[in-house]
């Protein structure tokens, strides 16, 4: 719901730096889509494949951090939190779609911890905005080749 | 609604009509709806609703346009008393008037919007979740993003849950723990009442998802 200033994320811990590894991005990257595949699926239940696209996000969300030389502190709670609302700073995602990325981890949440139930409506927004992140990131990546990754 | 405690909005306008309907059209003056659309809308009967709107266009509350062969009604912002209404509107209705307004934009693509789980059941509290389903057409981000601005003024995160009518029906017939649960426990309605919930039960054809 607050801007978030990187800088204050890393001075209140909830960021900590990390050197630049193009491996580790492609390896990432490679995640990404993989799950992405996997909740294309149609023979995967709706729970599995709403899953999937949700890592697909979360792993293009650390992408973004990795980007600008960061990684979420697992240690601290909220950490997919933090990397979502972080994209408006990484990958210049606008506040809209941050907020509707937010709303499918909620929905992520109540799916794994509270046994509701995925919908079709929640199901498409995830994999739609899922093929949209990892659109946006081999884009950047694409225009940044000396990145190596 | 709630009957163990009273709010200040059912305290000052116990006449449960009276109150839906100020509230649908003074907080968006800028709206001409006719009677049925505020039945709908407020999940109230069009014939009582018609009377109150009536009497509340008599009072110079509210204006009557004539459109073809509809009535449409909406609020009188030259009234003297609109601005201090309207202000006594917005500060005490309640989270169902904020969440109901908040969709308003989507409200003819919505069969049924209702509040389940703690919030409906009034066993809340303040940091508990407002648990949303909204049966009809409306894409999940959409919802997201409407309802925005609901969270921020109730200090409360707001999970939509988005059915197409058809699917309601399906994972119904298909007898899912979730809905059933759901369908047995309390809720707030927002959008339509508990009789369109129980049409979608009964017929698949009636309405077009």
């Amino acid at each position: 719901m607050i801007s978030i200033n990187l800088t204050n994320l890393t001075k209140i811990g909830q960021l900590d730096p990390v050197p630049w590894s193009a491996d580790l991005v492609k390896r990432m990257l490679a995640t990404a889509k993989q799950r992405l595949r996997d909740a294309e699926l149609a023979q995967n239940s709706d729970e599995t494949r709403f899953d999937c696209a949700y890592t697909t996000i979360r792993a293009v969300a650390d992408i973004g951090l990795h980007l600008h030389g960061l990684r979420t502190s697992t240690s601290k709670p909220g950490h997919h939190q933090t990397a979502i609302q972080c994209l408006v700073h990484t990958l210049g995602v606008d506040a809209a779609t941050v907020r509707v990325l937010d709303g499918l981890r909620k929905q992520r949440n109540l799916a794994d911890y509270d046994g509701e139930l995925v919908t079709d409506a929640a199901l498409n927004e995830c994999l739609n905005q899922a093929k949209a992140m990892v659109t946006r990131v081999e884009l950047i990546l694409r225009d940044h080749p000396d990145l190596g990754a | 609604m709630k009957a163990t405690s009273l709010s200040a909005s059912e305290l000052l306008f116990p006449l449960q009509y009276r109150g839906k309907a100020l509230s649908l059209l003074l907080l968006q003056p800028q709206r001409r709806l006719h009677v049925r659309e505020i039945a709908r809308l407020t999940g109230t009967v069009a014939g009582t609703m018609n009377k109150e709107l009536d009497r509340l266009q008599r009072a110079g509350l509210l204006e009557k346009h004539r459109v073809g062969n509809q009535l449409q009604y909406c609020a009188n912002q030259q009234h003297p008393v609109f601005p201090e209404l309207s202000a006594l509107l917005r500060k005490t209705i309640g989270l169902a008037d904020v969440l109901a307004l908040a969709l308003m934009p989507v409200a003819d693509r919505i069969t049924v919007a209702f509040v389940f789980g703690s919030v409906a059941r009034s066993s809340d509290t303040a940091a508990s979740d407002v648990d949303v389903i909204i049966i009809g057409r409306v894409d999940f981000g959409e919802a997201v993003n409407l309802l925005y601005e609901a969270q921020a003024t109730l200090q409360r995160e707001i999970n939509p849950k988005i059915f197409a009518n058809d699917e309601w029906q399906a994972k119904l017939a298909a007898k899912s723990s979730f809905i059933l649960d759901v369908l047995s426990k309390p809720k707030l309605f927002l959008i339509g009442a508990q009789r369109d919930l129980d049409q979608l039960d009964q017929s698949d054809q009636d309405r077009t998802a």
